[in-house]
This record gives C-alpha cells, structure tokens and sequence, in this order.
C-alpha cells in the first residue's frame, strides 16, 4: 500500500523551476532515501510533502490525503524533522518533549507519549537540563525523539545524522531502522552514501529537479556496474 | 591592500545595506515631518491673535489709557485683530458664548470701578477671559503671556501716575496699579471656559500643564510598549526562523490561524504587563517631574475619567498592542535570522514615534484635514489622543478609533494568516511577486 505518491510535481520560485515534475511513490513501512547534489531540489520536496511550501502543479498524496487539499489533515500523520532544526533553547528536553506531545494527545496519552519521547532521546538525568546546554548529538536524539513519539505514518528526515559523531549517527540510525520495522514510513534525504545504502530500501535520485534514478540500493549499483552508492551518484550527476 | 582599509570596506558593505540606508532616509524625512508639525504650531502660538476687550469703565480716563495702549501694540492690525465685545462686564458666561460666536479665545476685561480705583490709589485689577481648546502644549501659549500683557498695561498706568502722583505712601501702589493675577491671594480674575462651564482662578495654561501631566504618559508609555514586545515577536521571528523551530512548528497539526493567535496572544499579555509596570513607573515619574506644574485637580474642571473611560482606554490600548504585534509579525515573516530581525523594528518604530510626537505638540482639532487622515490611519495614534479626547467628550474619535482598531486588527491577524500559510515564511521575500517589484525599483534583495 502507498503511504506516499508524488505525481508530476513543480515548484518554481518565481522564474527560477526548483523541481520539474517529479514521480515517485513510498510504500508503507519503506524506508526511502531522496539523494541529489545541493540545490538539486531535496529540501524543497521534502518540505512540500510537509505541507510548508505550495506546489506550483502537480499533486502529492499522504495516507490519502491530499497535501494541497488536507493540510491540517496531513500534518497529522506525518513528521518532519529539517535540516539543522533546533529546538527551544529555554526549554529543558522534557518540556520541549511535553510542548510538543500536547499538539498530539492529552491526558492519559499525553503521558505515555512523552514517556515515549523521553525514552528514544535516552538523556537520562540531561532530559531536565536546558536545551541550550545540549551537544548537538543530544539535540539531534531529542528531535528524533519528538519526530518519533507521536507515532507517525510517515516520518521525513532531512540530513538527519549531518554533522554528528560516529556513534551518534549509528545510534540515531538504529532508531531509524527501529521505528521502520515498526511499520513508519520513513522518507530521508542524505548526502551519505554509506549511510542511505545501509537504512534505504530503495532510493531516488533528484538532480536539476529531475529524478534521474530510482531503485534499491543493490539494483542500481547493479545497474552502474559500481562498488558502492558514491560511485553510483558521481556518475549519475554527470550523465 | 591595506588590511584596516580591506576590513573597513567589508564592515561598511556588511553595515550599510539597502535596508540601513532606507532606515537613516526614513527618520530624516520622519523628523522633517514632525519638524513641519511643531513648527506650524509653533507658528500658530506665537502669530497674532484676536483678542476681546469688554470694557465695563467706557468712560473711564485709566481705562481709555489701557486700551490706547492695547491698539498702540498691535500697531495697523488693532481695528482686525481687537473686538471690542457687546455683553456687558460681569456677565461671564455670556460673555465667553459672545467669544465662541466670534472665534475668540482670549478677551480682557475692565470693570467699573477700573477708573476710580486707580484714582482713589488702590490695585484694581484686568478679568481675563478664556476659551480653553485642547491644543497641546503650545495651545495654551496665549494665556500664558496674558500676565505679561497686563504687567506691560500696569507699567504704562505706573509711567503716568509717577508723574502725577508725588504721595510717597502711595509708592507700592504707583510700581503696580494693576494686580498680578498670577500672585497668591490675587483675586479670581481668570475665566476659562471648559465644556460648557465657565470656571475662575484658572488659566489654560495651568489646565494644560496638568493634562499633560496626566495623558503625557500614555503615549510614550505605548510607545516603550510598542518598542519592546515588537523587538521581542520580530527577535523571536527571526530566532525561530534561524534554529528552523518554526518549520517544525508548522508542520504540527494545528491550523496556521492558532498558531497566529497564539503568538499574538502571548504577545499582548506580555505587552499589557509591561505596560502596567511602565504606567506605574511613569506615572511616579510624571508626578516628580510635573508635580508643581500641574498642581490643579482636574476632576475640579470636569477633566476627569469615569470606570466606562478606563474601560474604554485599556480596549484601545489592547487593540493597539495587537495591531503592533500584528505588524510585527507580518514584518517577522520576511525576516530571515535574528540579526536581520533587529532592523525589521523601524517601520513600527516610526508608526509610533510620529503620533507621539505630534500629540505633544499638538492635537488632533488643531491639525488640517489630510494630517488628521494621517493620524487617524495610523493605529498607534488613538490610544495616544483617548484620554484626552475622553476628558473633552470627544467620543465620536474615541468611538471611530476603537473601530477602525478593531478592522485593523481582523485585517492584519488575517494578512498574518495567509503569510504564515504562504511560502514567504519560508523562502522570504526573494522568491515571490514582491520581490520583482523590488527588483524593478532597482533594491536588491540580500543573498
């Protein structure tokens, strides 16, 4: 079943066509990775599906919902977690946790979910010390933890271990593998190879706001004749 | 090339950017503006004006003898600009609604016995009647160089007496044959008329004084107001955008309109505190400052405000904070970082600062029809001018400010709306239909 369809998708920022009409689906429980070059149009796919930027034509179903026509019903079934996001640096990591799970559920719900929160972030004692006084590895582990808890349908990632740590990017990737098996969607966007060959089941390249590639890991390193993903993406971009 | 010249040139082409240029422009023409303003009141306080003589003591030698002085001053303009008035001396409020009927505001007055008091070597005095106008703190200016008139009449009296009086007892009499009605004890010579009651012993000038020390607050505290919580929703604007908690927060399922509401919301009560505690502070400021100025009791003159007034200032000033922070945040949705935000705070900045000003120096009767359009469309200025238009029952202006307040808040809590539901919050101005008008005005947009 399709979590996700994106259908001859546009969005041009005045004259300038960021993405030039795009198909592809997300099965439900895949993981899917989007790669592509900066300013290929990652960021702005990602962030359409999101429902925080309008396309300009085309249609993009979430769970059956249409992202133009049912914003406030998307935003229920998906979570996004940007690029470089922050969080609100007065705030300790369980009332960010608290803040956050109130939009979702109250009561008894509310409880359990920022429970949940409060275990996927694994800050022990930190969970009540002020954001500002995070490393960016325990900021990235609340964000995961504040996308995940909800229990979303499909979870959209942008470059979520950019910039971390060896073990902190392995830990965060285990929580990704660990919320797929449990049945979410996960849509991420990665500039690392190694990283989207291990977690995606299968993988889009955008390149000029064009897909220029799809497939699983295995088939198009097949279809490359390449060693690894790296290799498979220089020469893509070059075509 | 020299390093303090390289690092120079980078620190003005990092500092002076279109926006920074646009800000100086802008507070130079603001000022020349506000300058225009004050000097047109200015203008208007110090040209000469009509004045009313009711003159009890027609006959009268010491009589003649002050109003020859009177005409000798005003010179070729006498016959335009004195009126000698019908009602007869002692009549007051008869008197002020012969005024009012030919546009005066001031007239002087001599009763019967000015004559024979001088020459029976006793202190007479001169009435001096008022229409008090609330126009500002140069609108009083007439009545408060009335003394000075009637000091300038009592020496030329004192001139001649010295010459024709040689009784060295009558010395004290001779210096000031006339009483100065500003001294304590004096007589209640000084009439002003104020909504329909005629009240002694008071001047506009010490009217006004003592309004100022009351509504003088209320626009800079909503100024200070105005300034600190817009800083603070532009900052936060600006702070969200660059640590990307705001794309989180948008895509929360929560509908754009509570988000608004929320901010705007959180916003205004910070700002009524912040008010509250400014009032407070400032009004022991004011009374510090103005105390022995404004030393009358308004409530005395009918200057007073009722529950219903209060009632009616807080919803203007609530109204005007949300509108303020509805700019804000408009203005913070094309902000990209918090450093960019600190310069998006001038336009507001501006918006409050012109009715501050122009309700210092003036007020709203005495500005020409397109300044008090002006005035009007500019939202801050009418919890600025409520107290004293609610003091002078001008409620037909308190009534129009608190509905055009009211549109101005549905209208932008509704632009805010639709930008928080656009591409802008995210792309900034650069992307969209706005940018090419910029663009074809020759602004550059920064990278």
């Amino acid at each position: 079943m399709e979590t996700l369809t994106i259908k001859d998708v546009r969005k041009s920022y005045g004259e300038i066509e960021a993405v030039k009409g795009i198909n592809f689906s997300v099965e439900e429980g895949e993981v899917f990775g989007l790669i592509g070059p900066n300013g290929s149009g990652k960021t702005t796919t990602l962030r359409m599906i999101s429902t925080l930027l309008r396309l300009t034509t085309g249609s993009i179903t979430v769970c059956g919902r249409d992202v133009a026509g049912e914003p406030d019903d998307v935003r229920k079934v998906i979570s996004y977690l940007p690029e470089d996001a922050g969080a609100y640096k007065g705030l300790t990591g369980r009332s960010y946790l608290k803040f956050m799970a109130g939009f979702f559920a109250d009561g008894e719900e509310f409880e359990k979910m920022v429970q949940k929160g409060m275990e996927i972030a694994d800050l022990g004692d930190r969970i009540d010390s002020k954001i500002e006084t995070y490393s960016k590895g325990m900021m990235r582990r609340l964000l995961i933890a504040r996308a995940i808890m909800p229990s979303p349908k499909i979870a959209i990632m942008d470059e979520v271990t950019s910039g971390l740590d060896v073990v902190n990017a392995y830990e965060i990737r285990e929580i990704i593998r660990g919320i797929a098996q449990k049945g979410v969607t996960v849509l991420l966007s990665s500039h690392n190879m190694f990283e989207v060959d291990m977690l995606c089941d299968r993988i889009a390249m955008i390149n000029e706001g064009r897909i220029v590639l799809t497939g699983t890991p295995a088939e198009l390193k097949e279809q490359y004749g390449a060693a690894n993903l790296e290799e498979v993406f220089v020469r893509a971009v070059k075509e | 090339m020299n390093h303090l010249l390289n690092l120079t040139k980078k620190e003005l082409r990092e500092l002076l950017t279109p926006g920074a240029v646009v800000s100086v422009l802008v507070m130079v023409f603001l000022f020349m503006g506000i300058g225009s303003v004050a000097g047109n009141a200015v203008d208007e306080a110090t040209a000469l004006s009509k004045i009313g003589i009711v003159n009890g003591d027609p006959s009268g030698h010491w009589s003649e003898f002050a109003l020859d002085f009177i005409y000798e001053a005003y010179g070729s303009n006498a016959s335009e600009y004195i009126v000698m008035l019908d009602t007869p001396y002692g009549n007051n409020e008869e008197i002020m609604k012969e005024m009012i009927e030919k546009g005066l505001n001031t007239a002087y007055g001599m009763g019967p016995g000015f004559t024979a008091s001088i020459n029976a070597k006793t202190q007479t005095t001169i009435d001096e009647y008022y229409i008090f106008t609330n126009n500002g703190l140069l609108g009083s200016a007439a009545s408060a160089v009335s003394p000075l008139i009637i000091q300038l009449i009592s020496q030329s009296i004192s001139k001649e007496l010295i010459s024709t009086v040689t009784d060295p007892s009558a010395a004290d009499f001779i210096l000031h044959p006339i009483k100065d009605p500003t001294m304590q004890g004096s007589p209640d010579t000084r009439h002003t008329y104020v909504k329909g009651e005629v009240y002694d012993g008071v001047s506009p000038a010490e009217l006004s004084a003592a309004l100022m020390s009351q509504t003088m607050m209320v626009p800079i505290v909503i100024m200070m107001i105005i300034m600190v919580i817009g800083t603070m929703v532009i900052s936060s604007m600006g702070s969200e955008k660059e640590n990307k908690t705001l794309e989180t927060l948008l895509t929360m399922p929560v509908r754009r309109t509570t988000i608004v509401s929320g901010k705007l919301l959180a916003a205004a009560i910070v700002g009524l505190v912040y008010g509250m505690a400014y009032m407070v502070g400032m009004s022991f400021y004011m009374g510090g400052i103005m105390g022995s100025v404004g030393s009358i009791d308004l409530q005395d003159y009918g200057l007073s405000l009722g529950l219903t007034d209060w009632i009616l200032i807080a919803v203007m000033i609530f109204l005007a904070i949300f509108c303020a922070l509805g700019l804000c945040m408009i203005l913070g949705a094309f902000t990209k970082n918090y450093k960019a935000a600190q310069t998006m705070m001038l336009p507001i900045s501006v918006l409050a600062m012109i009715p501050m000003f122009i309700t210092m120096f003036t007020s709203w009767g005495s500005l020409p029809a397109l300044m008090q359009a002006f005035l009007f469309a500019i939202p801050f200025s009418h919890p600025m001018m409520v107290m004293s238009n609610l003091m002078f029952g001008n409620m037909t202006l308190v009534l129009a400010g608190i509905a055009y307040l009211s549109v101005f808040t549905l209208v932008i809590i509704f632009i805010t709306v639709k930008l928080y539901k656009s591409d802008i919050l995210l792309t900034g101005i650069g992307q969209t239909k706005a940018a090419k008008t910029f663009k074809a005005f020759g602004v550059k947009r920064r990278p």
